[in-house]
This record gives C-alpha cells, structure tokens and sequence, in this order.
C-alpha cells in the first residue's frame, strides 16, 4: 500500500506498562502500533535518540514524532523536552506531550520549551482511543516528518 | 536700685555741685575762723582739705578745683601773713604750693576713686540683673518636662533642672558637681570620642543613649548635646537633653518582634502552600492514570464480554464505567477548586452583562430541550478577576438550571442590587426545588450536598468553588431558599472605586 510506505517511526516515552498497553491498544486499529518504539523513562528515550547505551547498535534516524509523558523517573519530561529543543540535531523532531496533568504550569513550561502539541489524556476510554488515534495519524501519517526522519 | 540713681541726679546738676563746693569751703572757712578764735592753730590746712574731698567725692572734679581755688584763696586771705590780704610772703610760698599741690592730688585720687567706685557698682548692678535673667531663665528651664543638665568639659555637672530629677531621680544637689558618668553610667553606641569630635566640630550631637537610674533600672534615652562657649569662642560646657524613649523602643522592639513572627509564619504558609501545590500536582498526575487505567480496561471488557456477560453483568460494568467517569469528574473539580486558591487574581475592571451572556453561552449545553424564561436585569462593571467571576457565574448559572429541571418553566433571573457600604450585591434567583434553610450552612461547604445524586447529579465542589472566589475578591455569598419554592443565591463584591450603582 502505497500510504503505509509513508509511516513513520513513532517513539514514545512512558513509565506506566498500563498506559503503554492501552496506547498501543490505540494505534492498532490503525495499524500504526508495529513502528512503536517504546521507551520507559527519560534517560532511555534520550540514549535512544543519541544512538548510546542499549540503543548503541540500533539503525539511525529519527522518530517522525515522539510521545512523551512528564512525569518520568529518573529525567522527567520536560528536562527531556528542553534537551531535546536545545540539541541542533534533534531539535527538528516533533514533540507531543501526552501527560495525565492539566496542570498550567506544565503546560506554560512545555510550550516555552517549544513543544509542538500538548495533549491531556481523557480519563474516558472512548476520547482516550481517539486522541490517540488522531495523534498517531496526524504525526506519523499526515504530517511530513523533517528530513531524517525514519520511514517504513 | 534707687540709691545710686539718687546720687547721681545730685551730682549731675551743676548748680548744686558748685554751690556744694561753695557751701563746703564756707563751712571750711567758718570752723577754722572760729577754731582760731578759740586758740585752736594750725588746723584750717585739715579743714580745706576736707571740704576739698567732700566736694570731689560728691560733686566731681569741676566743683572740686573751684574748691582748691576757694580754699587757696581763703588759706591766703585769713590765715598767712599778713592775714586780711591776698599777699603770701615768700617764706610762705612753699608751705602754700605744697598746700594747693596736695589738695590737686587729692581731687585727682578722689576723682579716680569715684569713677572706679561707679564703675564697680554699674558692674554690681548688670550681675544683679543677669543673676535675676539667669534664675528666670533657669526656672523656665525647670518648667518643662524635658531633662535637661549641663556638665562642664570634664564631665562634672553644673546644672541639673526638674525633668532631669524626674526621670533620673537624683535631686539637683545630689547631681551638680558630680561626674556624669559616674552619675548615669551612660552606654555610649560609638566611641565617646567619636562624640566629642563631632560636638567640638559642629558644635551639636544628637543620639540614643541608655543610662541608668538612681533606682538602677536602664532608660533609653533620644539625647541631644550643645557646646556651650564664651564670648572668645572657646568650649566651657555641654548642654545635655534627653528625652525618655524607652517606652517607644519597647514598642518598637515589640513591632519588629512582630515583624519577624509575621515574616516567618508567611514563609511557613508559602512552604504549606508550596506543599499544597505538589499535592494538587500529584493528585492531577497520580490519581488519574489508575482512573484511566480502570476506565481503559473496562471499556476493553464490556466490548470482549459484553456476549458472554448476562444483563446483570453488563450492568455492573456500566457502573463502574459510571463511577470513574463521575471520579475524573470529582477530581477535574477538586483541582481547579484547589486551583483558585492557590493562583494569583488578575484583576482588571470589566462588563459584568457581558460576562453573564458568556456564561450563558457555556452552559447552554445544559439547557437544551428546556423551557427557561430567563430575566437579566442592568448589570454595573465589576473590578475583579474575569476568569474566575465567570467560574462563579457559570456555577450559579448552571446550579439554577439543574435545580429548575422538574419544573415545566423555569424562570431564572440574574440581577443586581445595591449592598450596604461600598459592596455590590449580585444575585441570581430561580423558581427550582430551593432549600430548606436549616441546611443553608452546609451550602457552600466542600463536597456538601443537600440533593440526592440521582435526582440532581454533581460533584458538591462548584459553590465552595463560589465562595472561595468571591472571597478572595474580598465579597460575601450567601443564599435564600424555600423548599420547593426556589432559591436566590446572593454574592457581594467591593465596588470598583468611584462607581455609584442604582438598582
């Protein structure tokens, strides 16, 4: 299929394994769970988007768009967030914040950072699925990804 | 005082002051003669030259050599030979020189003598006067209740008035010509040095000083220090006021004792509010993930089992996807309750009618298949926090739709009335289920529900959320109701300055 050569890799960053589940629930009535990179807190997901530590070996490029949680152990989100912004090579990656908190101040924190979406997981099941899905083919379908991104 | 002012309105007419020297040498004159015809010799000399010396003692020094004269006259004329002429014989030349000579000398001692004298008794008179100026001046000084005392360049004082008996409670022969620093053991704050450059440069010196008193107990004292000099400009003494601060300083101290308790119960409430802040954070991030969890995998199961489930199991299901729903609910409230207390008012003047037609756009979801007469009466500008006046209009608003649901046609008005003072009173007034004003207490109190949850859904969050704002804008809210009559719910807020409102 001639859309599917178009998805893009997508690497999201989550601690809890039950919000990895029902994510991935999500996206896979759109087919778009087999490129889930999924990475269970912040240092992870930076060694991979540096290529080091356990993801030293793995093959280059760049996630068409990266989900990411805030509240993370070890680095929390958003200092992976202004890492990732500060950083000349990765700064070109979209960003969405998906984080239980409706709290402003993380979101007044995250769009200074320069964030590129951020979203509210609803507590209801139904919205939960469907802001997952439209994420998913928005970014990693719809939207053309920056030059180095890694593509199906 | 009189005397010399006698003495001297006799001596200052001329007339009498020859006639005096006339009188005098008559008188002279006279006794000698008369001496002379007693056998009595040699004696006229001691009667001229006294005559002589009451006239320049009392006439001056014009009368006085007019005497002279007078008398050489006389000493020639009746008492050298020859007697009855004015001819003196050679041996007698000397005898009479040295008689003129010695009567000249003495006018001019006398004359010397008298004006010292005046001299001396002008000077008497001018102390006299200044020690009269002097004790006024110093019981003026005794008058007020400021201390004041003077002590000499080596710290002995000379003077020590009644305020200083006051507050020192040394009495002013205790005091003078003791040393200062023996008598109140002064506490200087900078080297005395220090002080006594500055008094000597500038002439002044203004401090606090703690000194102690007879009784030995400490007093604080505002002092003031003023170099006393001569008419060469030379130091001879420091002037010394004090006035008694001790009570102020206590004071004082007390306020910033105060100061600190306040500084530091603040830092403990912005450390509780921080605290807080972390909670309400937690409970945002924490207490909905499993929430969504529960919701998530329910929702999973229904879709799997809802076939194998029976009716009763559906059921059971349903409401467990109900309670999450309501608990995400509880908990969005309860956030955004905490919220308001928690984030800084923003507040600007604005249009009170426009925000009520804002409000009633949000809620007009809520009001779908309904009959609802809604009444709006003139709305004045309101000094407050938009966002969170909105909250309140939308609670209220929102609350009078619920609470009129039973009724074919609600009527709702929104309104404003003019409060006591410089409050506004807005009000807004449905003809729904009321309340029984025995339970008006618990109206506004969190999680307080006078409804059961299946008849009028709600979280109980939404009128402490209310109060908690109009409160903040420094308003009141209260409520009136009937059971099944309807219910008015009142708020008051501080009107924006210079605005006169009339319902």
């Amino acid at each position: 299929m001639e859309s599917m050569k178009k998805l893009g890799r997508i690497l999201m960053v989550e601690d809890d394994p039950k919000d990895v589940e029902l994510t991935l629930m999500a996206l896979e009535d759109y087919n778009l769970a087999n490129e889930v990179i999924v990475t269970r807190d912040g240092e992870q997901a930076l060694d991979y988007l540096h290529c080091r530590g356990e993801y030293a070996t793995r093959s280059g490029g760049h996630p068409a768009v990266m989900l990411l949680d805030l509240k993370l152990p070890k680095v929390d989100g958003l200092e992976v967030l202004r890492q990732i912004k500060s950083d000349g090579l990765l700064r070109t990656i979209p960003v969405v914040v998906l984080t239980s908190s409706k709290e402003e101040k993380d979101m007044v924190a995250s769009y200074t950072l320069g964030v590129n979406a951020y979203v509210v997981k609803p507590v209801d099941f139904h919205e939960f699925v469907n802001a997952i899905k439209e994420l998913g083919v928005f970014w990693a379908v719809i939207n053309e990804p920056p030059p180095g991104s890694v593509k199906r | 005082m009189a005397r010399p002012n006698l003495q001297l309105r006799l001596t200052h007419s001329p007339v009498l002051r020859y006639s005096l020297a006339v009188t005098s040498c008559a008188i002279a004159l006279g006794l000698a003669l008369l001496a002379q015809r007693h056998g009595f010799r040699n004696v006229e000399v001691q009667l001229f030259l006294f005559a002589i010396a009451v006239t320049v003692w009392y006439a001056g020094i014009g009368p006085a050599i007019l005497a002279v004269v007078l008398s050489g006259l006389a000493e020639a004329y009746f008492f050298s030979e020859p007697t009855y002429s004015f001819y003196i014989t050679r041996n007698d030349l000397p005898h009479f020189a040295l008689f003129i000579l010695f009567a000249l000398l003495l006018t001019w001692f006398s004359a010397v003598r008298r004006r010292v004298e005046q001299q001396l008794m002008q000077s008497r008179d001018e102390l006299q006067r200044e020690v009269i100026k002097r004790t006024q001046q110093a019981s003026l000084l005794n008058l007020t209740h400021d201390t004041i005392f003077v002590r000499d360049l080596s710290d002995v004082i000379s003077y020590w008035n009644r305020g200083a008996e006051e507050l020192y409670g040394w009495r002013a022969e205790e005091a003078i010509g003791k040393p200062c620093q023996q008598l109140l053991q002064t506490d200087f704050p900078v080297p005395v040095e220090e002080i006594r450059a500055e008094l000597l440069h500038t002439g002044r010196w203004e401090g606090e000083l703690r000194k102690i008193k007879a009784d030995g107990s400490r007093v604080v004292v505002a002092s003031r220090w003023s170099l006393a000099q001569d008419d060469q400009g030379r130091a001879i003494a420091i002037l010394e006021t004090n006035n008694d601060i001790t009570e102020r300083k206590r004071r004082e101290q007390d306020i910033q004792d105060l100061n600190r308790e306040l500084a530091r119960r603040s830092r403990e409430l912005e450390s509780i509010n921080k605290e807080l802040e972390a909670f309400a954070y937690s409970v945002s991030h924490d207490l909905r993930a499993p929430l969504r969890h529960m919701a998530g995998y329910t929702e999973l199961l229904q879709k799997k089992a809802s076939s194998v489930v029976d009716e009763k199991g559906n059921h059971y299901l349903a409401m467990i996807l109900d309670s999450s729903k309501r608990m995400g609910n509880l908990i969005d409230d309860l956030l955004a309750f905490s919220r308001i207390g928690r984030a800084e008012t923003r507040k600007t003047l604005f249009n009170l009618a426009q925000l009520v037609k804002d409000a009633l756009t949000e809620v007009r979801q809520d009001t779908e298949g309904r009959d609802i007469s809604w009444k709006i009466g003139a709305l004045p500008e309101f000094y407050g926090d938009r966002s969170m006046l909105r909250l309140v209009l939308v609670n209220l608003i929102s609350n009078a739709i619920k609470f009129t649901r039973t009724r074919p046609r609600a009527e709702i008005e929104i309104g404003c009335c003019n409060g006591s003072g410089d409050d506004l009173v807005v009000f807004v007034k449905d003809n729904g289920v009321g309340f029984d004003m025995k339970y008006v207490d618990k109206l506004f109190g969190v999680f307080q529900r006078l409804h059961q949850s299946d008849e009028f859904e709600g979280t109980g969050i939404g009128l402490a959320t209310v109060q908690r704002v109009i409160h903040r804008h420094g308003g009141k809210v209260w409520a009136e109701g009937v059971v099944g009559n309807g219910a008015t719910f009142y708020f008051s807020a501080p009107r924006a300055q210079g605005q006169l409102w009339r319902a």
